[in-house]
């Protein structure tokens, strides 16, 4: 099982629902939306991809099945900008 | 060793130099204040006759244990790191300029007071409004058309941001509209993001939007994660205080009708 979690050392801001992630040293910026921000909230400490899917389907009343694969990709996204770390426990 | 004691933003600053043509190039510049009262929070030391002409906007800073220098081809700047006294050798009168637009940017955001923004600011109804967008978008085009309206900047605008207010200080860096000497500070009350069009239309941007729009038209030197943080957190201020918005305008002063809303 693949668990995740925020890399840290990252400054968040939260403007109206929406969040801007700073990475002071990489110089890099992201801003996330309301739903972006609350999968961040969720992996500040290490959670499983079904933990996360969990948490955001009954955060916005939905079907895990209908957000996995859009969760996953916002994994692999997060990934990619250097913001979160993946483990293969 | 001539001094000249100005007052920029909320500050207090001396520049002293021994060069009469660096002397004369600072009258011009800035307007003097008594020297009397208060001690200046910083002085700054300019010495002619450093590197070559203008080559290119790279800065290389280095940290050092009690100094933050700034390096360009045509400037070079030894500043303390509690900003209270600075050396600056220049090469000619672009530098100088350069140089301590440079040294109080990184000072104002030193002391967390505000920021320097690429932009021009008007004055309508007591009021500011902050022009602002690439080079060529239409700035000073925007300012002197606003014309007979009172300039706080033709092309950096000084910014004193906190949890209550943000306010417009007039600015000594100008480019072609030179002050008048009478500008008062004054609340900000919009920013504008220029394009030119063949129409004008005004939209309000979303405010996380609006802040990423602003990051790369602070003047800024950043040295050190730290520096970028406060940048960051002062941008956030102005955002959730001002609203910006993109405005389109044709070449002319009718935009200013779309701007009391």
């Amino acid at each position: 099982m693949t668990s995740y979690i925020q890399k840290g050392e990252y400054e968040v801001m939260e403007i109206d629902s929406e969040w801007v992630i700073l990475n002071s040293h990489a110089y890099t910026v992201t801003t996330l939306n309301e739903v972006g921000g609350y999968c961040w909230k969720v992996i500040e400490n290490k959670k499983t991809l079904a933990e996360i899917i969990e948490a955001v389907a009954t955060h916005y009343s939905t079907e895990s099945e209908l957000i996995e694969a859009d969760i996953q990709q916002f994994l692999n996204k997060l990934i990619d900008y250097g913001l979160v770390k993946q483990y293969a426990s | 060793m001539k001094t000249l004691r100005t007052k920029i933003g909320g500050h207090y600053i001396d520049i002293q130099t021994e060069f009469d043509d660096v002397w004369k190039i600072i009258n011009q510049y800035f307007s003097c204040v008594s020297i009397a009262g208060n001690q200046s929070d910083i002085t700054i030391t300019i010495t002619n006759g450093y590197g070559v002409s203008f080559k290119d906007y790279e800065v290389a800073i280095e940290e050092k244990l009690n100094t933050i220098t700034f390096k360009r081809a045509d400037y070079f700047i030894e500043v303390d790191s509690e900003y209270k006294w600075a050396n600056v050798a220049i090469h000619d009168e672009l530098a100088l300029k350069h140089a301590l637009m440079n040294l109080y940017s990184s000072f104002i955001v030193y002391h967390n007071w505000g920021i320097l923004l690429h932009s021009s600011c008007v004055i309508n109804n007591d009021k500011a409004h902050i022009f602002t967008g690439p080079s060529g978008a239409g700035k000073s085009t925007a300012a002197k058309l606003s014309m007979p309206r009172e300039l706080l900047s033709d092309e950096a605008t000084i910014l004193k941001i906190t949890e209550e207010s943000v306010i417009a200080f007039n600015s000594p860096f100008r480019s072609e509209l030179k002050a008048k000497g009478s500008e008062k500070p004054t609340s900000l009350k919009s920013i504008q993001l220029l394009h030119q069009a063949l129409s004008n239309q005004r939209i309000e941007v979303k405010r996380i939007e609006a802040l990423m729009k602003l990051i790369d038209k602070v003047f800024y030197w950043s040295y050190k994660p730290e520096e970028t943080k406060k940048i960051m957190s002062l941008l956030q201020l102005l955002v959730k205080q001002v609203p910006v918005y993109e405005l389109h305008f044709q070449k002319n002063n009718t935009f200013w009708e779309l701007m009391s809303s």
